[in-house]
């Protein structure tokens, strides 16, 4: 028995291989810089990039602690719901709208990280979060912005023509974006900690009917809150005037 | 017992959990308290002087040996620590604000826990499932919202255990944010040598949390200056829970436009103009803070001893 229980066990019953997990970080990240470089969504962040960084992971950690847990327990304990994790997800897309540049899902993510740990957690689990949250939930903002040529949501491409209709098509676009990586964030909870990390840290049991139920479960909220927030993320950018 | 009674008292005590933390924060704290205990204010005692990295160091020691022991241990680690709130300035409400706050987040996880728990998780801390004492009986419908049938004894005590866990931790790392000048915290951070764009997109996070309650409370009160919450009083919390939702956007849109000023004024300082920062006031560790370091060193004997003796966590170390 480790600290706080942490083993670092692997080749557990169950538990997904290492080597996939390893091999998922490598491409995932490799490729994120790659088509960042090929498509132009690869750039220095600048000081008011870095700025907004900071607020996104401010505003998080507000709302997962502070905002989100108190409201969600107005509803009953179901895996359909989750307040606290939806709104940063918006948070998080609107950050990324702004930035639009590759490493930007990761960083803010890490941001949010330290922050929780100064404000709630205290520095427990330290490093395994760090490198769950940033390189699943960001590195997914990263590679949408890498694929879209640091377009994403289709900002910046509207101002071609910019009529009633391309503001729609811009709208739908974003949605679609949103959705899918709505279906993405949905994906590392119950995969990636229900059946690797967990047991990896605390010698947790797999359990894959636990694991797809969650899966299940998680997919239809996160894929309409994903919708809403993109598309609430086009207006934020507008309001804030890039 | 009557079955009306007993569908009563459930219901009641469903509610105690859910509703009366959110009535103390709203309550007691207020969106005005959060940015009181999220913000650094200039002062004078102890935990001002000391280094910030002896903080940290307290922080980790507090969250160590509260998640290894059992819940008293927690318990006491949260009054210590919420003590050490008195001697910040304007200690004593800071200390109420710290309370309401421990105490809800203190009920929030007992009743987001102990309810919920099922035996097989619970007879791995208490072995012998038969000899659970009841303390009541839920109506049967209530398996729907995932609670088990009965509420024991030993739930409740297992839901406390992560309660204290929590607050103690809760307690310790508001302590940095509260007693550390922003600058400082910059320097500790350089120190550990974190590369300065990081830096200071944490410290823009650091001065935008309290901000954040801050601006969030201006929406409300201006919500309610325009006549919003003009209903029955006994809706205006509802409306002030609303009002808080809806400031949220404005909130964020504020914010972040004032991000460019922000970054044009870092700019003309020269931020990131050289890779490295030069130093007027270098860190350094004074008696105090070796004080404080034993004290540390102290707490982790204590979390070894408890073990030793018998007075371990009692959480069992599985994940699902």
């Amino acid at each position: 028995m480790g600290f706080n229980g942490i083993e670092g066990a692997i080749n557990e019953p169950g538990q997904i291989p290492w080597e996939i997990v390893v091999s998922y970080f490598v491409i995932a990240l490799f490729l994120a810089f790659y088509l960042g470089k090929r498509m132009g969504g690869l750039k220095k962040f600048t000081t008011v990039d870095l700025i907004y960084i900071g607020i996104g992971g401010a505003f998080s950690v507000v709302w997962e602690f502070y905002v989100g847990s108190f409201l969600g327990r107005f509803l009953p304990s179901t895996s359909f719901v989750d307040i606290g994790f939806w709104g940063r997800l918006v948070i998080i897309f609107i950050i990324a709208a702004l930035v639009r540049k590759v490493g930007v899902g990761m960083s803010t993510l890490f941001v949010f990280n330290l922050l929780s740990d100064m404000f709630h957690y205290g520095f427990g689990g330290e490093p395994m979060y760090f490198i769950y949250e940033s390189l699943t939930y960001g590195l997914f903002v990263d590679l949408m912005i890498a694929v879209t040529g640091g377009h994403l949501f289709g900002i910046g491409r509207e101002t071609a023509s910019g009529g009633a209709s391309t503001i729609r098509n811009v709208a739908i676009l974003a949605g679609i974006q949103g959705g899918l990586l709505g279906f993405l964030w949905a994906i590392p909870d119950p995969i990636f900690y229900s059946a690797f990390i967990s047991p990896f840290l605390y010698g947790g049991y797999v359990n894959w009917a636990h694991v797809m139920f969650h899966l299940v479960a998680f997919i239809p909220g996160d894929v309409i809150v994903g919708i809403l927030g993109a598309i609430l993320a086009l207006r934020v950018v507008k309001a804030v005037g890039q | 017992m009557n079955t009306v009674i007993v569908n009563l008292i459930s219901w009641f005590i469903v509610f105690y959990g859910v509703a009366l933390p959110v009535m103390i924060i709203f309550g007691v704290i207020r969106i005005a308290g959060f940015k009181e205990i999220t913000r650094f204010e200039k002062g004078e005692g102890l935990l001002y002087r000391l280094n910030p990295l002896t903080k940290v160091a307290l922080g980790v020691g507090v969250m160590v040996v509260a998640s290894v022991t059992i819940w008293w241990i927690g318990a006491l680690l949260t009054l210590g620590i919420s003590l050490l709130y008195l001697t910040l300035r304007d200690g004593l409400r800071k200390f109420v604000y710290l309370m309401a706050l421990v105490f809800s987040s203190l009920i929030i996880s007992t009743w987001s826990v102990a309810p919920y728990v099922p035996t097989s998780i619970l007879s791995l801390v208490f072995p012998n499932p038969s000899s659970y004492h009841v303390i009541w009986t839920w109506p049967s419908y209530f398996s729907v919202m995932g609670y088990q049938s009965n509420l024991t004894e030993e739930a409740l005590i297992y839901g406390i255990q992560i309660g204290f866990r929590v607050t103690a931790v809760l307690a310790s790392s508001l302590l940095l944010a509260l007693t550390t000048t922003t600058s400082d915290i910059f320097r500790m951070f350089t120190k550990l040598k974190v590369p300065l764009s990081l830096t200071f997109t944490l410290l823009v996070g650091v001065k935008t949390v309290p901000r954040i309650f801050e601006l969030l409370d201006s929406s409300v009160k201006m919500q309610f200056i325009r006549r919003f919450g003009e209903k029955p009083a006994p809706l205006r919390p509802i409306f002030f829970i609303y009002g808080g939702i809806l400031g949220i956007v404005p909130t964020m849109i504020y914010l972040l436009r004032g991000a460019k000023t922000m970054a044009i004024s870092a700019d003309t300082r020269g931020f990131r103009a050289s890779p490295k920062r030069t130093e007027i006031r270098e860190l350094s560790f004074g008696r105090e803070d070796y004080v404080i370091l034993l004290v540390v060193v102290g707490l982790l004997i204590l979390g070894v001893l408890a073990n030793l003796l018998g007075f371990g966590r009692f959480i069992p170390y599985v994940g699902s």
